[in-house]
């Protein structure tokens, strides 16, 4: 084996046996499960720094195992895979800071964390898929690993969550299989390949192509929460803080939104897409999903519920991007991969201090919360405004290059479906800014954890701060180099045949 | 000194970080004392950053120190204000967002492209909002909740434009932003969502209720700040953003310079009838950003003129920001003098409310000149208010809207009447 081939490994293994070691701990273990799973992530993050400087010099990376006679496991990383793979360690180092915070002294860590880590080891081999078949694998061994964590309380609500969890995403792994088999028994390979594989298909499978791609699209639109296949992500939100950021920001949603991105671009071509007319179908549901979305969101009271369905119309944005089928949509779509992971985790992280902290859980309680949580309202105001799409917070990039795509790809339309998701975040983002900031504090609060003179615990606070400087950062720097957006512009021309 | 430019608008952002400013006393001074060096220390400077928000630049040159000056005095104004009235005491939040605000509003003035105007700007905005807010009233806060959603139109107008020019531009300074605007289909399109945004973020007639609402009823250090912050930064836009002067402006903007007068004489009407009370600054305010919209529809409408008079634009804005404060602080001190019976202010106070009843008196007698047309004017115009009523919920604000109309609109066709008499 070569030596880029053991680091492809070895980006599985760190997150893999950590995860394993970590099952067989007992409870009592706390400073070896910090060590393994801490040490798990700052290795993994050195191997991603590692990869990136090498996809930068042209290296490449690929590993390939016999699975079947014709089916490979194969690992690759190429531009877009270490877009999504950089977000979700990026965030599981944090994520897990947080998490060994939020669970102290709680039951049935080592469980926890074990999967946990499954879930990461699952996301990184959805992200380094080198063919559809290793992609579909990885993606329902994601399943399986956050299932355990979504009913990870052990409540009639948690085991209901992950019973309608379950259901959806089996069912939708179904669809997404019979689509990948249907897809091998035509073409006899599944390997991604840059503007695809399907089109020397031509016209003579034009209507089972489509059949495929709307299987692949609904399998992957579980995850992704295209509505109406959005479900269980509200349900979802009785899982734990860490849980609900790493559906939100790291691994779930992000695996769907990246297969829809994986499948229009490296197995049909965007080009060859366009032209079996499912782009348009596929924009204007994103659209739908986007403002419906918003819609929900501006209804809810449960502040998590809140966020849940702001993630179903933000993650819509990827799919836009992809649909809008042009190279400067494609860096928006693209782009909003990382922006929304930096954005949605840094709310969910402060909502889960709230929650923790204050015993708040509904946006009719946040009275005065800025006045006795400063930092984690920041935080929070940061991650808010960026959702809202005001400059110069990361989601203003990802809106600027959407709308410009859109203009550039004659669909204008498109403008006005962002105008409106933004007139819609600002109705649901601003007010809660308002009490928590501006309102009078009640005299007490619903359920209030003494942390001394610290608005709460140092390991709680710490990962929104960060997550909310790296989402400012990422607007402000964004033409910086390594920045989302300048990788994003790496990704785009690979996509796109040049004139 | 070009290296330094920055630190005008990151020394006021590093100093909202409470932790660091925790032991300085006279913080806000002491955040305005680059932008005071780089305003007294002659010479141009630029400074360009091709990583940082898109690409933007600083720069400070003629233009940029007229309107620096101006912030800087408004600013100092506000904070003896502040300090004098003993206004947010205690209150450390006020202080972050009042430098949060600070440091919007100089980098404003400071960039020179179009992005960077636009992000500045919502940093500037969004602090004022929460400055507003933050120990407000329910009135204040009513008042402020209008100017969010101005705020928010107007962004999205802006966005739109952005959005347009950059499909063309090769970059965002505002002169190539401008000029390559002009050769799109797009052009007209981008003039309104300017012209209409930046009407938004003033207040400019018939879009200032919430102007008018937040000085009946802010303080005073709020109010010198509301013309400091959101209406001369929305002027300077304006003059920034919009091709003026530029012979590839097609149309004819007869309409802006229409509306301009029409919230000119409003402005006048309402001036009259307010007397030495605090609303005396707001209707000064609405008769200057009218004006400023009859300057703007002859910059688009005659390129020539536009040229010959360009280079007093800013200067204008300038002494328009400090001459608003000027009244509003006059004003104040009146009414403090009369509460405290002061002979010589209180004989000043009779004369100019004197003064008031015979601009009262002439108004009367000119626009009664006529009495029919007097009279059908004021019933067509009560019809209107009750149209209006009808249709508008809000009953207070609505009286407020359509008070001073009939009046305003008698001038304004008494004026076209002369203009046409003069002109044959």
């Amino acid at each position: 084996m070569t030596q880029n081939e053991w680091v492809l490994l070895l980006m599985i293994a760190s997150s893999l046996v950590p995860g394993l070691m970590i099952f067989s701990l007992s409870e009592e273990r706390v400073r070896l499960r910090t060590t393994l799973n801490v040490g798990g992530a700052v290795l993994k993050t050195g191997l991603v720094i590692w990869m990136l400087l090498g996809v930068y010099r042209q290296q490449t990376f690929e590993l390939r195992l016999q699975l079947l006679p014709g089916l490979e496991l194969a690992l690759q990383a190429d531009a877009l895979s270490l877009l999504f793979v950089a977000l979700s360690t990026a965030l599981w180092l944090v994520t897990t800071i947080y998490a060994i915070g939020y669970l102290e002294g709680s039951p049935n860590r080592s469980r926890f964390f074990g999967f946990f880590s499954l879930c990461v080891t699952a996301t990184v081999g959805v992200a380094m898929a080198g063919n559809l078949i290793t992609f579909v694998l990885f993606y329902e061994l994601l399943t399986l690993a956050t299932y355990p964590l979504v009913v990870h309380r052990g409540t009639e609500a948690a085991r209901r969550a992950g019973q309608t969890y379950l259901t959806y995403t089996i069912a939708g792994g179904a669809l997404l299989l019979l689509g990948t088999v249907w897809l091998y028994t035509l073409t006899g390979t599944l390997e991604f390949i840059p503007r695809g594989f399907v089109a020397s298909l031509g016209d003579e499978h034009h209507s089972a192509l489509i059949m495929i791609f709307v299987l692949l699209i609904a399998g992957l639109g579980v995850k992704a929460a295209l509505v109406p296949l959005h479900g269980w992500l509200p349900q979802a939100m009785v899982a734990p803080a860490p849980v609900s950021a790493l559906l939100h920001a790291v691994a779930v949603v992000k695996a769907g939104a990246f297969g829809i991105v994986r499948v229009v671009y490296d197995v049909f071509g965007v080009e060859f897409a366009a032209e079996l007319g499912v782009m348009q179908p596929l924009a204007w549901l994103a659209s739908f999903t986007i403002i419906y979305g918003s819609l929900r969101a501006l209804l809810q009271d449960d502040l998590k519920r809140r966020l849940a369905f702001s993630t179903v119309s933000q993650v819509s944005y990827i799919a836009l991007g992809v649909a809008i089928a042009g190279p400067i949509a494609t860096i928006g779509g693209v782009v909003h991969l990382v922006h929304q992971g930096l954005m949605k985790i840094t709310l969910f992280f402060c909502a889960g201090n709230l929650a923790e902290t204050l015993g708040i859980h509904k946006v009719s309680e946040m009275n005065g919360a800025g006045r006795r949580m400063p930092w984690t309202m920041a935080a929070f105001t940061i991650g808010a405004f960026g959702m809202i799409g005001l400059p110069p917070v990361a989601g203003f990039v990802s809106k600027w290059y959407l709308g410009l795509g859109a203009l550039e790809a004659h669909q204008d339309w498109v403008l006005f479906v962002l105008v409106g998701s933004t007139l819609l975040n600002a109705a649901y983002f601003l007010p809660i800014l308002h009490v928590a900031w501006f309102r009078e504090a009640p005299e007490s609060w619903p359920e209030e954890r003494d942390y001394g003179r610290k608005e709460t615990a140092w390991a709680l606070l710490l990962p929104p701060l960060v997550t909310a400087a790296m989402a400012l950062a990422a607007g402000l720097l964004a033409f910086a180099p390594f920045s989302p957006l300048e990788w994003a512009k790496v990704i785009s021309p690979r996509e796109f045949y040049q004139p | 000194m070009s290296a330094a430019i920055w630190l005008v608008v990151a020394w006021p952002l590093l100093l909202a970080i409470p932790m660091l400013r925790a032991r300085m006393k006279r913080a806000l001074h002491v955040a305005l004392l680059p932008a005071v060096v780089l305003v007294l220390v002659p010479g141009d400077a630029y400074l360009r950053l091709p990583w940082f928000l898109f690409g933007t630049g600083f720069a400070m040159n003629g233009p940029a120190r007229w309107m620096l000056a101006m912030a800087i005095a408004i600013w100092l104004i506000a904070m003896s204000v502040r300090a004098s009235q003993q206004q947010d005491a205690g209150h450390d939040r006020a202080t972050t967002l009042l430098l949060l605000t600070l440091a919007g509003n100089l980098g404003v003035v400071l960039t020179t492209d179009l992005l960077g105007f636009f992000s500045f700007s919502t940093l500037m905005a969004y602090g004022f909002y929460g400055l507003l807010v933050c120990g407000g009233n329910e009135d204040v806060r009513r008042a402020a909740r209008l100017y969010v959603i101005a705020l928010l139109v107007a962004d999205l107008l802006l966005f739109e434009a952005l959005i347009h020019t950059a499909t063309v531009a090769s970059e965002f300074s505002y002169a190539v932003a401008r000029q390559s605007i002009l050769t799109t289909q797009y052009a007209q399109l981008y003039i309104w969502a300017v012209l209409t945004a930046f009407v938004l973020k003033a207040g400019i007639w018939p879009f200032h209720l919430w102007l008018s609402g937040l000085f009946m009823s802010a303080p005073l250090s709020r109010r010198v700040l509301l013309v400091g912050v959101p209406v001369t930064m929305a002027l300077l836009g304006a003059a920034r953003w919009l091709p003026l002067g530029m012979p590839g402006v097609q149309g004819s903007w007869h309409g802006i310079q229409a509306l301009g007068i029409i919230a000119l004489l409003y402005a006048l009407s309402r001036l009259v009838r307010s007397g030495l009370s605090r609303m005396l600054a707001a209707w000064c305010t609405v008769a200057v950003t009218g004006l400023f919209l009859v300057i703007l529809g002859t910059g688009l409408t005659y390129p020539a003129i536009w040229q010959q008079y360009q280079d007093m634009i800013y200067p204008f804005i300038a002494v328009a920001g400090i001459s608003l404060v000027a009244v509003m602080i006059v004003v104040e001190r009146l009414g403090d003098a009369r509460q405290l019976a002061n002979p010589a202010l209180q004989r000043l106070d009779g004369w100019m409310l004197r003064a008031v009843g015979w601009i009262r008196m002439f108004e009367d007698r000119a626009a009664g000149s006529s009495r029919a047309l007097r009279t059908q004017w004021r019933i067509l115009m009560s019809r209107v208010a009750a149209q209006g009523r009808r249709v508008l919920p809000w009953k207070h604000r609505t009286a407020d809207l359509m008070g001073g109309w009939g009046t305003s609109i008698t001038m304004f066709v008494l004026l076209g009447l002369v203009l046409a008499w003069l002109t044959n």
